[in-house]
This record gives C-alpha cells, sequence and structure tokens, in this order.
C-alpha cells in the first residue's frame, strides 16, 4: 500500500470510530414497540438497536414502571421526553451516553382566595385547575385554595356553580398569591342541587350532597317558606317524620343522630313550630353540606349525618338586601360594608304573625276575659360582622338567637256565669312555652404561607326548653280559693374551641388536622310545684339542682392522597375522649376513603367509618318535640357508636350536564336508647332517667341512586332509595328485632325546574314513600279492677293486646307540590311573586292512625288522621 | 287591604289545618280465640272469677258478647284442690264464685280448660293488710287526708279509691281526684290537671316511711257525705296489670307512639290472677 493509501485508510479508520460512536443524534429517528415492559427495557432496545447507552444510578432513577410503546420512526428527543416525564426523570447527552437524573423537585405554590366578584363573598368548594399538568384543587370553607405543584404552568381554570368560570393568566415563576373574583350568572336557578362543585369522579368523597341559596329558593314552598330541612328531606337517604315534620332521619338513624354545625357550631334543635320548620331563614344560608356517610375525619360526635351551614359573610362591596311576606312569617334581610372591601355586616329577622291576627279578634270579642293574651309563633335573628385584618388574617362574628313561644293568659271575672255554689271555679289561669337556641361563634382565619391555612373557632351554644302553669279558682260557698303554679325547665349548653389546619405540601396531598374541645352543660328537668292555697308542705320535690358538667376532646387528622394516576385515598383517623362524672371514656375512629377512576371518567369509591356519640336525647314518644332532653352517657348506658361502610360508582357528563350516583351502604348502630315498655320519661326524674331506658342496637342498609341534570332551562334529579332499618332491645318486643318507626321500603323523589322565559320560573317536587311501620292491636278483651262485684264502679274496662313491635305498614305516602316565580326587575330592585302549592292533588297522607269505635255496626276500625290537604300559599318579595 | 288578606289568610289556613279521618279498609291482625280469666283475690272474702274470651280487635266488645260458657274452671289453695266454684250471675254479669274464702298466707292458682281453645292456668300470692288510718276531710274542701306506715323490708304496692255513698245507703261511683300537685311532681298530671278515679303507685318515694297524703278531688265535701276511702295493698302480679291498664286506658285509642302493653300473668291466655288486700276507711266530714 502506498503512503497516500495507507494515509486514507487511516484517516477513514479514525473517521469510522466516531462515526461509529456518535451515530446518533436527538434527531435520530427510531422505532421502538413494547408491551408492559418496564422502562429499563426500552433503554435497553436503545442501546442494543441503536448504540444509545445511558448512564444512571439505580439508587436515584427508577426505571421500573411498566409501560406499553409504539413508537415507529419517532424522533429520539420526543421519545425520552414522553418515557421519562411521568416519573420526573431529566436527561442529558454526556458524550456517547444519555445520563438519567431525577429532576430537581423544585414546586411552586398558588395559594389564594376565590369570590364572587359582586358582594365579596367567597365561594366555598369552587374548583381552581391547571388543565396543562391535569391538577387542580378545590377552595375550602372560607373560600382558601392552595394548589402546590412541581412544574410550571402558564394558566389556571377557576369554576364554580352559578358563576362565569375564569382563565387565569400565570406568568411568574415562584410561588403565587391570587385573589380571583368570579361574576355570577345572570339566572342562577341553571343548577338546583349538586352533589359536587367539580366532577363526582374527581371527588373521593362521597355520601355528600351540597345546597346552596340559590338552589333552596328555588324550591316549592311550604305555606311560603324556603326551607332548608324540607329541601334536605328531598334527597335520597333522607327522611322526615310525618308529613316532613319532627327531623331529620338519615340513612336509617334516628333524629338525635345528626351533627348540625351552623358556622362551625353544633345546633341542639334544628327546628320551629314542632320540626316543621327549619330554624333558620334561608336567605341567609350560603351554602349547606350534608353527609350520610363517609365522614371526613375533621367531624364527630354524632353517629349517623353532618349538617355543615355556612352562612353568607356579609357584601363587601354595597348594600343589599331582601324583604318578604308569605302566608306565615315575615322576614327581612340586609347586608353590606361597613368599611368597603375590609368589613362587612349581615342582619336578618324572622317572625311568624297569624298570632298577632287571632289576638286581635280574640281582644275584640273579649273571649278570653280582661287581660286575656294569646302568643303563638316564632322567630329567628342572625347577625354577623366580617373582617379583613391583611391578606393573612380574617376574622368572623357570628350570632344567632331563636325561639318559639306559646301563651294563653286567661281571666273570668262574670260571677253571674257560676252555676253552683259548691263547684268550683276557676278565676286565671295563665300558660307559657318557650324553648329556643342561642348560638355564637367567633372565627379566625389565619395564613401561615401559602401552603398552611388555619381556622380557630370559639362557640357557644345553648337550648332552652322551659314551660309554667298558673291556676287560681275558687268555691264560692266556702270564699276558698286556690292558687297553683308549677314551673318546669331544661337546659343544654355547649361551649368550645377547635383549631382546624389545611395543609397542602405536595399536589398529591391535602392534609387536615386540627383539635375541638367542648364543654357540656347539662341541666335536664327542673321543675317546681306550689299550691299558694295549702300551707303542708309537698311530700317530696325532683331533684331541681341537678347539673352535669362533660368535658370532650378530639383530636383528627386526614390526608387526601393520590396514590397513582387512578387511585385516590382519604385516609383519616379521629380520635376522642370525653369526661363526665368521674367517668371516662374515649374512642379511635378510623375514617377511610378511596376512590378508582375507571376507563370513561366512571369513579369508584368505597368508604368506612366510625362514629362516636356521648349524648343521648331524651324523648318521650320517638318523635322530636321541643320537651326531649340531652343527657350524657352513664355508667348504665355507654356512649352511642357506628360503623359505617359504603359504596358506589359515580360520574358527571364532561359537558357537567348530568350527574349519576349510585351508593350501597351498611350501617350499625350500637347503645342506643329507648323507653322502657310502659314507661313515661315525663313521670320520673332526670336523674334516674337511665333506670327507664333500655340500651340496644340498630343496623340499616340500602341504596340509594341520584340521577341529576343540572345545566339548561330544564333542570332537576330523580333520587329513589331502598332501604331497611332495623331495631333490637333486650326486653322489648321479646328481645326480638323489629323494624324501625320511619323504616321506609321505598323512597322516590322527583324533581323539576323548569325557566319559561326571563321571568317565570316553575318548579315541582314529587315524592313518594311507603308506608311506615305501627303497631296495631292483635285482640281485644275484656279486664278488671275490682276484687268483688259487689264493688262500686261494676263497668269492665276493655282491654287491646299488642304483641309484636310495629307490626303493621301504614299507608304509602305520596305527594306533588308545585311552585311558579314571576320575577321582574326594576331599576333599584327586583319584586318577585310565588305561588306555591303544597300537596296540589290533596293526598290524605296519614300522620297517626287511631282505633274507631262504632256502636251501631259494634265494629271498631282503624282509622287514618290527615292533617295537611291541600295548602296553596302565596309570598311576595322584594330583593334590592 | 292588607288586612283583609290577612284575614282571610288565617281563616284559610285554620280551615286547611282543620283534619280529616279515613277508616282503612284493612284486615287486622288476630292472635286467636284465648281464655280470659280475670279475679282479684281478696282475703276473708269468696273468690269471683270471671271467665271470657278474646276477640279480634275490629269488634266492638259491648256487655257480656265475649262471655265463654261450658267452661271448667278450678281453684287450687297452696296447690290443694278446693271444691269447684259455681257459677253465679251478679249484676247481669257470670262470675265463678269459690264455695270458701280465701285466707291470708296461702297461694291460690285458677285453671281453666275450655273445649277447643287452650287451657289456661295462672296464680298469685295474698298481700298484707295496708295500715292505713287517720283519714278525714273537711266540709265543703276538697282535701281527703290520711296516713299510711309503709313496711321497710318489702317492696310495697298500693291502690287508693274513693267513693261517696249515696243518700239511700247505697254505694256511689268512685270519684275523681289526684294527688294534690304540690306532692304530686307528675308533670303530666300537673299540666293536665288530670285527675282519675284511682291512684296506683309503688313504695319508691315512701319506703319504710309514715306519710300523710292529701288527696285533692273533682267535687266538694259536703257535711253529710259518707266516704269511703279505699286503700289496697297489691301484690306485684296486680300492681303491674292495674298499672299498665291505667296505663292503657289513658293512652286513648291513638296510635302514635308505642301502645302500652298490659301485664297478665295468665298462661297461654290473657286477664289476672293476682292478690289484693283493701281496707276501707268509713268517715264523714268534719
Amino acid at each position: 500500500m502506498s503512503l497516500a493509501g495507507k494515509l486514507l485508510a487511516g484517516i477513514l479508520i479514525l473517521l469510522y470510530v466516531p462515526l461509529n460512536v456518535f451515530g446518533w443524534d436527538w434527531q435520530t429517528r427510531v422505532t421502538v414497540i413494547v408491551r408492559n415492559q418496564p422502562i429499563e427495557a426500552v433503554c435497553n432496545i436503545l442501546e442494543k438497536e441503536y448504540g444509545i447507552h445511558f448512564s444512571y444510578s439505580r439508587e436515584l432513577v427508577n426505571l421500573s414502571r411498566k409501560v406499553t410503546l409504539t413508537a415507529q420512526h419517532q424522533r429520539l428527543k420526543k421519545l425520552l421526553e414522553d418515557l421519562f416525564a411521568p416519573d420526573d426523570i431529566r436527561f442529558t447527552r454526556v458524550g456517547e451516553q444519555v445520563v438519567l437524573v431525577p429532576a430537581q423537585r423544585t414546586t411552586r405554590t398558588i395559594s389564594g382566595y376565590i369570590k364572587d366578584a359582586v358582594s365579596g363573598e367567597s365561594l366555598i368548594g369552587a374548583t381552581v385547575y391547571a388543565p396543562a399538568l391535569k391538577q387542580g384543587t378545590t377552595t375550602n370553607q372560607y373560600g382558601f385554595f392552595s394548589l402546590t405543584t412541581v412544574k410550571d404552568t402558564n394558566s389556571l381554570f377557576i369554576s364554580y356553580i352559578g358563576y362565569g368560570p375564569h382563565l387565569q393568566q400565570v406568568t411568574a415563576k415562584g410561588d403565587l398569591w391570587l385573589n380571583i373574583s368570579l361574576q355570577p350568572t345572570g339566572s342562577l336557578k341553571e343548577v338546583v342541587v349538586s352533589a359536587r362543585e367539580n366532577k363526582l369522579q374527581e371527588q373521593t368523597q362521597m355520601s355528600k350532597v351540597k345546597l346552596s341559596t340559590t338552589e333552596l329558593e328555588a324550591m316549592p314552598r311550604f305555606l311560603g317558606e324556603v326551607d332548608v330541612m324540607r329541601t334536605l328531606q328531598l334527597l335520597p337517604g333522607v327522611g322526615g317524620g310525618m308529613d316532613g315534620a319532627g327531623g331529620l332521619y338519615v340513612r336509617g338513624g334516628g333524629p338525635d343522630q345528626n351533627l348540625v354545625l351552623l358556622d362551625g357550631a353544633p345546633i341542639f334543635n334544628f327546628s320551629h313550630f314542632f320540626g316543621v320548620y327549619s330554624l333558620m331563614d334561608a336567605n341567609v344560608v350560603k351554602s349547606t353540606d350534608l353527609y350520610k356517610g363517609a365522614f371526613p375525619a375533621r367531624y364527630g360526635g354524632r353517629l349517623s349525618s353532618v349538617v355543615d351551614i355556612a352562612t353568607k359573610e356579609g357584601n363587601m362591596k354595597a348594600i343589599h338586601g331582601n324583604a318578604s311576606i308569605g302566608l306565615i312569617a315575615a322576614k327581612f334581610d340586609i347586608e353590606g360594608p361597613i368599611v368597603k372591601d375590609k368589613t362587612s355586616f349581615l342582619i336578618s329577622a324572622r317572625r311568624s304573625y297569624p298570632d298577632l291576627l287571632l289576638n286581635a279578634a280574640i281582644q275584640s270579642d273579649n273571649s278570653l276575659g280582661p287581660n286575656g293574651d294569646f302568643k303563638a309563633f316564632f322567630y329567628d335573628i342572625n347577625a354577623k360582622v366580617n373582617h379583613i385584618f391583611s391578606r393573612k388574617d380574617r376574622v368572623f362574628l357570628s350570632f344567632y338567637k331563636g325561639e318559639d313561644n306559646l301563651g294563653l293568659q286567661q281571666t273570668t271575672n262574670d260571677t253571674a256565669a257560676i252555676s253552683g255554689l259548691h263547684t268550683y271555679k276557676g278565676v286565671t289561669s295563665r300558660f307559657k312555652m318557650s324553648w329556643g337556641n342561642t348560638i355564637a361563634a367567633l372565627r379566625w382565619n389565619h395564613i401561615y404561607g401559602p401552603r398552611l391555612f388555619s381556622n380557630i373557632t370559639l362557640n357557644y351554644s345553648s337550648y332552652t326548653f322551659a314551660t309554667q302553669y298558673g291556676h287560681r279558682y275558687i268555691m264560692p260557698v266556702l270564699g276558698e280559693t286556690t292558687d297553683l303554679f308549677g314551673k318546669y325547665s331544661s337546659r343544654m349548653e355547649n361551649s368550645g374551641g377547635r383549631v382546624d389546619f389545611d395543609y397542602r405540601p405536595h399536589p398529591r396531598h391535602a392534609i387536615r388536622f386540627g383539635a375541638i374541645t367542648t364543654m357540656h352543660y347539662f341541666k335536664p328537668g327542673n321543675s317546681s310545684f306550689e299550691n299558694k292555697g295549702t300551707p303542708v308542705q309537698p311530700l317530696d320535690t325532683l331533684n331541681t339542682s341537678l347539673r352535669v358538667v362533660g368535658g370532650e376532646l378530639s383530636l383528627y387528622a386526614e390526608d387526601d392522597w393520590q396514590l397513582n394516576p387512578n387511585l385516590y385515598a382519604n385516609l383519616g383517623i379521629h380520635a376522642s375522649a370525653f369526661l363526665v362524672e368521674g367517668r371516662f371514656y374515649s374512642s379511635v375512629q378510623p375514617r377511610l376513603g378511596l376512590r378508582y377512576v375507571l376507563p370513561r371518567n366512571w369513579a369508584v369509591k368505597a368508604a368506612y367509618t366510625h362514629m362516636n356519640q356521648y349524648i343521648h336525647l331524651l324523648s318521650s314518644n320517638g318523635t322530636t318535640l321541643p320537651t326531649d332532653i340531652w343527657v350524657p352517657s352513664t355508667q348504665r348506658v355507654a356512649p352511642m357508636f357506628s360503623k359505617q361502610v359504603a359504596l358506589g360508582v359515580a360520574k358527571t357528563s364532561s359537558n357537567l350536564k348530568y350527574e349519576f350516583s349510585l351508593e350501597g351502604y351498611f350501617k350499625s348502630m350500637h347503645n342506643m336508647i329507648e323507653n322502657a315498655e310502659n314507661n313515661n320519661i315525663t313521670n320520673t326524674g332526670a336523674t334516674r332517667w337511665d333506670e327507664n331506658v333500655i340500651v340496644g342496637k340498630g343496623w340499616s342498609y340500602g341504596s340509594e341512586l341520584m340521577l341529576q341534570k343540572k345545566k339548561g332551562s330544564t333542570t332537576g334529579w330523580i333520587g329513589y332509595t331502598l332501604s331497611w332499618s332495623m331495631r333490637r332491645f333486650p326486653g322489648i318486643n321479646y328481645g326480638e328485632i323489629f323494624p324501625f318507626k320511619y323504616d321506609r321500603r321505598h323512597d322516590i323523589e322527583v324533581v323539576l325546574m323548569q325557566q319559561l322565559g326571563e321571568h317565570w320560573e316553575f318548579s315541582a317536587s314529587w315524592h313518594y314513600n311507603s308506608g311506615t311501620p305501627i303497631t296495631v292491636p292483635v285482640s281485644s278483651y275484656v279486664g278488671t279492677g275490682n276484687a268483688s262485684p259487689w264493688d262500686p264502679g261494676t263497668g269492665q274496662p276493655v282491654i287491646d293486646r299488642y304483641d309484636n313491635w310495629n307490626n303493621y305498614r301504614g299507608a304509602d305516602v305520596h305527594r306533588l307540590d308545585v311552585g311558579i316565580t314571576y320575577s321582574k326587575q326594576k331599576k333599584h330592585w327586583r319584586k318577585s311573586w310565588n305561588l306555591s302549592i303544597f300537596n296540589i292533588y290533596n293526598r290524605k297522607n296519614p300522620v297517626f292512625y287511631y282505633m274507631e269505635s262504632d256502636p251501631v255496626t259494634k265494629q271498631r276500625y282503624l282509622t287514618r288522621v290527615t292533617l295537611l290537604p291541600i295548602l296553596p300559599s302565596i309570598t311576595y318579595a322584594v330583593k334590592f | 287591604m292588607n288586612k283583609v288578606y290577612f284575614f282571610v289568610g288565617t281563616i284559610l289556613l285554620a280551615s286547611f289545618l282543620q283534619g280529616c279521618e279515613k277508616r282503612e279498609s284493612v284486615t287486622l291482625l288476630y292472635e286467636g280465640n284465648k281464655i280470659v280469666v280475670n279475679t282479684l283475690i281478696q282475703p276473708d272474702s269468696v273468690i269471683y272469677t270471671r271467665i271470657t274470651r278474646s276477640v279480634p280487635s275490629n269488634v266492638l266488645i259491648d256487655g257480656n258478647n265475649t262471655d265463654i260458657s261450658g267452661a271448667n274452671v278450678q281453684l287450687l289453695e297452696d296447690g290443694v284442690p278446693l271444691a269447684s266454684p259455681a257459677m253465679q250471675t251478679i249484676k247481669g254479669t257470670a262470675y265463678y264464685v269459690s264455695g270458701s274464702k280465701a285466707v291470708l298466707g296461702k297461694r291460690y292458682e285458677v285453671r281453666v280448660a275450655v273445649p277447643g281453645m287452650q287451657a289456661v292456668t295462672a296464680m298469685d300470692t295474698l298481700p298484707g293488710v295496708p295500715l292505713a288510718s287517720a283519714a278525714a276531710a273537711q266540709v265543703n274542701s276538697n282535701r281527703i287526708r290520711f296516713t299510711l306506715k309503709d313496711c321497710p323490708t318489702a317492696n310495697n304496692y298500693y291502690r287508693i279509691r274513693i267513693y261517696v255513698s249515696n243518700p239511700d245507703g247505697n254505694d256511689g261511683s268512685f270519684w275523681q281526684f289526684r294527688l294534690d300537685p304540690a306532692f304530686n311532681n307528675n308533670l303530666v298530671d300537673f299540666f293536665t290537671q288530670g285527675a282519675s278515679n284511682s291512684l296506683i303507685m309503688s313504695d319508691e318515694r315512701f319506703n319504710g316511711k309514715e306519710v300523710n297524703f292529701v288527696l285533692q278531688t273533682n267535687n266538694p265535701i259536703a257535711a253529710t257525705t259518707q266516704i269511703t276511702l279505699e286503700v289496697s295493698a297489691l301484690t306485684y302480679n296486680t300492681y303491674q296489670y292495674l298499672n299498665t291498664l291505667t296505663t292503657q286506658l289513658r293512652s286513648g285509642e291513638a296510635v302514635i307512639s308505642q301502645p302500652v302493653r298490659v301485664f297478665t300473668n295468665v298462661a297461654n291466655g290473657y286477664g289476672i290472677v293476682g292478690g289484693i288486700n283493701t281496707k276501707k276507711l268509713v268517715f264523714k266530714a268534719e
């Protein structure tokens, strides 16, 4: 070989090596096809086929994730980006090698408040979503959000039902604070009830429903009143007493098992007018969250449900208000800024007024005598002040007082009416009864940093029942006067504080933790009786000094955790302790929730929760009445506890028009109390109440279906519940299982809203439930009261023989309520007329039954008594 | 105009809220015919036993339409059969009357067999005489006082009733009365001013003590009235029966809360075989 030939060959050899080594670049097109192989296998193929060597530390870089890849002639860089991005693996070329290192975990946090642009009210549960990252969060109960992400984003999409969505450009790097205002849409009536603000499949929480004020206002009204409790009863899994009165019965639980919170303070009696209306004006309610199961760890203290009511904060921009008058009550509310964008107030008041008209009539015809008086009304007032100290600090002070009053005073001075000198004649009688709640709460929101939010609440809540009776009468022949006076009262108070932290350390974790402390003051059943006409001292007296103080402390923590792109968990624990009269009770309650997102965006959810309840409600006949008293657990009656498991599927359609959820549940309830047979609680002193009750347990299970249309001029939902609720108490019903008083096999709710042009809106709700159980006699026979037939009073009493409890099903209950609203915007205000008709086809639904005797046919009949036939009502309201 | 609207609304509301009733056309459950035995056994008195049968609860019991004929009634004293009781009709009602008087300290059992029905049996003892004394009332007042000394060693049960003799010397019906409200402490009775013609109680609140009772009658007491205050000691069975019976009768026929089951100690049947010991304090108002 010539020298030139050798040189050329040497150059070619020298050139060959680098061409071989550097035979690839980022634009090299590669073909890789693998199925369910680890990433490492892809690297091996690239190394083998294209000589691309990978260098990495197995301790730092994990290539075990299995992938399925079909890349035909794809650019190398694009392939590696797609391959490594989900695991945050960074790659770079160093010489002939591709070096893999874990991406630098530089995170950023975007936090802030979402508010109503018009009123400045913070929006609870608004969605904040970064479309490019497919990450999002929701605002908490105070409108605060915190979104921490490991990647940069350039836009956020913020949405909330009833408000126009907002696209927020995010240009700055690093942590960011945002205050975002959403514009309310013109008509807020598009959505009636929303199980979630965002899609169901994006929430691990199940068994929860949210109502907002605008949703409540669209419902048909009962005697002119919009009502929170009655609207909740239209949801699957929730029932009321007869004709909707008498409290909430959630998933087979009793009315004493509902934790009702008003701005964080517990309420003992949630109703006015013997359970017919909710305790507060719906106009001041911002949102109502109902949890039927899957209880988050931050709630505790009751077995069956949590109703968390948040009232409006008060408009920060301008003075606004509402006033209305209906068939039963008149009310108003006003809100506005004290210092614009800094301090706001809200005041509302409501009073029923039919007694004023009746009293006027009574006074005019003197039917109750001189100074006669009649009262029967309820009222409630709300006041709230809200002040923003700084971006990080905000304080709310709220107060509620509501009361029901009954009073009758009668005098008779007309001696001509006395027919016999030997007969006692009443001179005066007076009767007074009142009951109500007083609630106050002071809350302080503080933001420690973009990822840590806290709320501290001090609250006070009391429920008082008081009644007194006076009767004065004379016997003219003697001039003897009897003057009786008696009074009875009971009181239950709670005062406490709680601190809640909301911590968002990582996109995959939303952590809440906190502590709750409550002092319970029980003062049940205080009575005194006096006969001013006799010098004889009473035989004995009830214990009038019973006062019990109990202390309760709870700690909780929960983490909403994304385990992988399709699997989410809510892991929580609630630990509580109760100390009363030297006795100590404690419990650790797991709260677990799981969500798995299936293809086509269906979510399967499951939950398992324990709940504990340290206080018991003593009720005379199983329904809630103002006379009911709360008492703490005793040596004989341990705290109640329940275990509930729920499983369901849920989906919101991609256009957010339709929601579907199907849930099944099983709940066991332990240490529940029931009056011992043949015992009347009011006959004995409150000190010995636990000797007169029987401790037992209950079970409930069933399924709930909800199909809802949320958008468009026609909205509404169909709800169906199939359920069973049973009880077992030793010594009652021979110790055998019997159906709960409100065991309703089928329950159907159909709710429809129809927008009719600009001014008219029509709404209708149809309710059906299968009959509730009652106990009817299984035979009759004669009894006796005398040892000898020669004794006076030879009448033979007739005895009804009762066997098993709840051995008969009453008639099915169904009812159609409709309402139509006309509203018109004036220059400065808006007026509306609402005509509602309750029970439009006049179904005679049973309230109770009795055995009617007919001496002509010599038969007795089971007779149904109906109280609420068709009831129209009209309401006039102005809004400014 | 507003006033007219309010009044029209109120009247409409009041009229709508009037309850309406509807008879259910249903067949009620029936446990089947059972023998009913009723006897309260008083020491030093013959034993009057009434035998009837149960009927479906939709049948109105009126008079003697549940009487059973052909019943075989057997009385046993401390397990020893007594002579068969004879059937007598007293004031229009059939009773099986024993041939001998009941004796304090003995246990009595009643066995009844009727063809086609399940035989029944029940037994009880007799309580001691109650230590009631010093009954008195003032003319034209409405209060009757008496003293009751309770035995501390046992749970005791009492029934109190009052009746007044008519001018013809016959006994009148039982009076309505109540414990003086200042003594009663029963919230419901107090507010409803409830009076009844018997007071049934245990000695829970005065066990072993001598207690002065003040009873307030619905009617004033006239000067010439002869009053009988009937204080009865009851066995536990009798107390349970009378207490539940009174509670059921007071609760009426409404099926709202859980109904009251009337106690029975008759095996395979209904009714009561119970001991009672009545002391009658007869006096005139002072």
